[in-house]
């Protein structure tokens, strides 16, 4: 492809051939994102629900739990016109897709009543709060029940990344996330660079893809074309912006970091060639508040389907159907029956309900481990860290222990008062901040904060904190399966038991989304409707 | 320039009370309370309907199999801590389970859990930075 296959003049690149080089490469490149598209699987992903034609005959559902599993299940069976009944633990639907603002109550099972008192518009997303653009299967809903949608921040450059455990003068800095990329990524293209031009990797490159390859490097790097140096580069910023007239006028690039000092402060950890499939740049989250999307089902479900405060005491079944005894919401005890169940309980809640099924299932169920996990929203009385800092949404990389990730809201820009996420959490970490009182918490989220951000504390107002596993109606964040539960348990647990159906995003390879939710509801519907059918 | 001082010197004072590596010596009794006494409580009565006792009963106090494999990679709602502790943590913080609240069980060693871990095949995760 190339007309002149490098004849030993190393470095030296014509302006010319530069560019054919570029579109070489350019050329190469779209055809391989071509090839991806359709090698990506974006065609096998579950993206809309099954169809469920040929009539319920007046088939009975009880459907045990009202989050997006259970919505999922409940709108779709109804309107193939099935009949259902939906019990529900909390008094709202929605389950882990819980957002906290100005009156939301939640009592953990130490006892911590907490009520948030944000003020009016602001608020946090407790559970999921952001939705990958390939989740076609959220989207489908949020499309459907005309939830409005922004853009999530899930990437930002200029956020910061602050590492205590590295070691250098960059160790326990708050460094731009791009500053971090720009040298890592110029200095390890210049080594390559460097190295291929003096032909040592010409066992592996042809003479034309070594030239090609230098190419490349000099652009993924921003190397000087000249002698493929790393010097900098715009995009990591300047000490004098660039502006108006000679002074300013073309401004003051910043100067690289020493390649040692980007090494060793470990900053680099969050570089990655490209955002995992569950982490892609671009995602998006409902104007308001995640819970917009439960509300969306609600309103969408007849009256009377969900009835809330009901804590299912027993699950029951024999050869012809299923039945429930519960508590409802005034203490009273009560039963339901019906021909098929589907339950979306957590297996952590669920393995403390007695329940009719094989010993099998029951070991299935218990083998799966749930993650202790910590969310804390702080209201911040101002958004400093869009007037000071700059940064618009995106995610504060540490590695404090207790505080996980902090990130910055992508709503409300320029607004007086904005509400961030102080800490996510998971594991033993999360456990231990978790013991502490709510106010400890938050005092704990703040004292961390302040080593990031100077204007942390003075600017602190509020906090709501949320620990999963201390949640009485989940005991945990997510399904975490070990591999060999994956393989042992989980096949066993996505067939029913008799009548039972589960269903939640434990039963799926995308636990704790809610696209995990979702599917895993399609699927088991779909197989109880073609039971239903050859019945 | 003194308030933030002063700021920062709460700030270490409250991140030395909490940080693990920060402890003179980590003890069997210091890795419970961490990791285990949220759930369990300090008592290791744990909450009825939701964590159970670590006080008698098979599990904690019987013979090994169960025990350390159920810590390892979680169990029944239990989260994996095999990531979170090294085997040397994991055999201090089960031997004080295996001795506190009335429990009179044996010691567990580091080597134990190292075997154990192999068999459940259960070694430590790099940390994500993201999850969900």
């Amino acid at each position: 492809m190339l007309s002149d296959p490098g004849t030993g003049s190393g470095g030296a690149f014509t302006r010319r051939r530069f560019f054919e080089q570029l579109a070489a490469v350019g050329g190469v490149s779209l055809a391989m994102a071509g090839m991806d598209a359709l090698g990506f699987g974006f065609a096998s992903a579950a993206t809309l629900p099954p169809s469920l034609p040929g009539g319920a005959k007046g088939t009975r559902i009880i459907i045990l739990g009202a989050g997006l599993a259970g919505l999922t299940a409940a709108y779709e069976l109804g309107k193939a016109g099935y009949q259902v009944q939906v019990l529900e633990a909390r008094g709202v639907a929605g389950g882990r897709v819980e957002t906290a603002r100005k009156g939301f109550v939640d009592t953990d099972l130490m006892g911590n009543r907490q009520e948030c008192d944000f003020d009016d518009g602001q608020y946090i997303n407790v559970g999921p709060w952001r939705i990958p653009y390939h989740h076609q299967s959220t989207l489908h809903y949020v499309r459907k029940f005309g939830v409005q949608l922004e853009l999530f921040n899930n990437d930002n450059d200029a956020a910061y990344v602050y590492f205590e455990k590295g070691k250098g003068p960059l160790a326990g800095k708050p460094i731009r996330k791009g500053q971090i990329a720009a040298d890592a990524r110029g200095y390890t293209a210049e080594l390559m660079a460097k190295v291929a031009s003096k032909g040592d990797l010409d066992a592996v490159l042809s003479p034309a893809d070594r030239q090609t390859f230098i190419a490349y490097l000099v652009n993924e790097g921003r190397l000087q074309r000249s002698d493929l140096s790393y010097k900098g580069t715009d995009g990591r910023g300047f000490d004098i912006a660039p502006g108006a007239g000679v002074s300013p006028g073309a401004g003051k690039e910043t100067t690289p970091f020493a390649f040692a000092d980007v090494l060793n402060s470990k900053a680099w950890s969050v570089l990655n060639s490209v955002a995992g499939w569950e982490q892609q740049r671009t995602m998006l989250e409902p104007v308001g508040g995640m819970d917009m999307i439960p509300r969306g089902f609600v309103k969408n479900i007849p009256e009377g389907v969900i009835q809330y405060k009901a804590l299912v005491d027993r699950i029951q079944q024999n050869a012809k159907g299923v039945k429930v005894s519960y508590t409802d919401a005034s203490g009273k005890k009560a039963e339901v029956a019906g021909d098929y169940m589907i339950c979306t309980i957590p297996l952590s809640v669920l393995k403390n309900i007695k329940m009719d099924v094989s010993k099998p299932f029951l070991e299935a169920m218990s083998s799966v481990a749930y993650a202790p996990v910590n969310k804390i929203g702080l209201q911040m009385k101002t958004r400093f860290w869009e007037e000071k800092h700059w940064i618009y949404g995106g995610h504060i990389y540490n590695d404090i222990p207790g505080i996980g990730t902090i990130s910055l809201p992508s709503t409300g820009w320029h607004s007086q008062k904005g509400v961030l996420l102080g800490y996510y959490s998971f594991g033993g970490e999360a456990a231990k901040i978790s013991a502490l009182s709510p106010d400890e918490r938050a005092k704990f989220a703040v004292a961390q904060g302040q080593r990031i951000f100077p204007e942390y504390t003075e600017n602190f107002e509020k906090a709501f904190s949320k620990s999963w596993h201390l949640d009485p109606h989940n005991l945990g964040g997510w399904a975490e399966w070990s591999d060999e539960s994956r393989k042992a348990a989980y096949p066993v647990l996505c067939e029913p038991d008799g009548r039972i159906y589960l269903s939640g995003e434990h039963l799926s390879h995308l636990t704790g989304w809610q696209a995990g939710a979702i599917e895993s509801a399609w699927q088991q519907i779909a197989k109880l409707h073609q039971r239903v059918q050859q019945a | 320039m003194k308030r933030s001082v002063r700021r920062a010197a709460t700030a270490a004072a409250l991140w030395v009370a909490l940080s693990p590596v920060a402890m003179a010596a980590e003890t069997g009794q210091s890795l419970y309370n961490d990791n285990c006494a949220a759930c369990h409580q300090r008592s290791g009565l744990g909450i009825k309907g939701a964590f159970p006792t670590l006080i008698g009963g098979k599990m904690v106090t019987g013979p090994l199999p169960a025990l350390i494999p159920t810590v390892l990679n979680g169990r029944g709602g239990m989260p994996a801590f095999k990531s979170d502790l090294t085997d040397a943590q994991m055999a201090l913080v089960l031997s004080y389970i295996r001795s506190s609240w009335g429990n009179k069980a044996s010691a567990i060693t580091t080597v134990q859990v190292t075997q154990a871990r192999i068999k459940a095949s259960a070694a430590a995760k790099p940390k994500n930075l993201q999850a969900h």
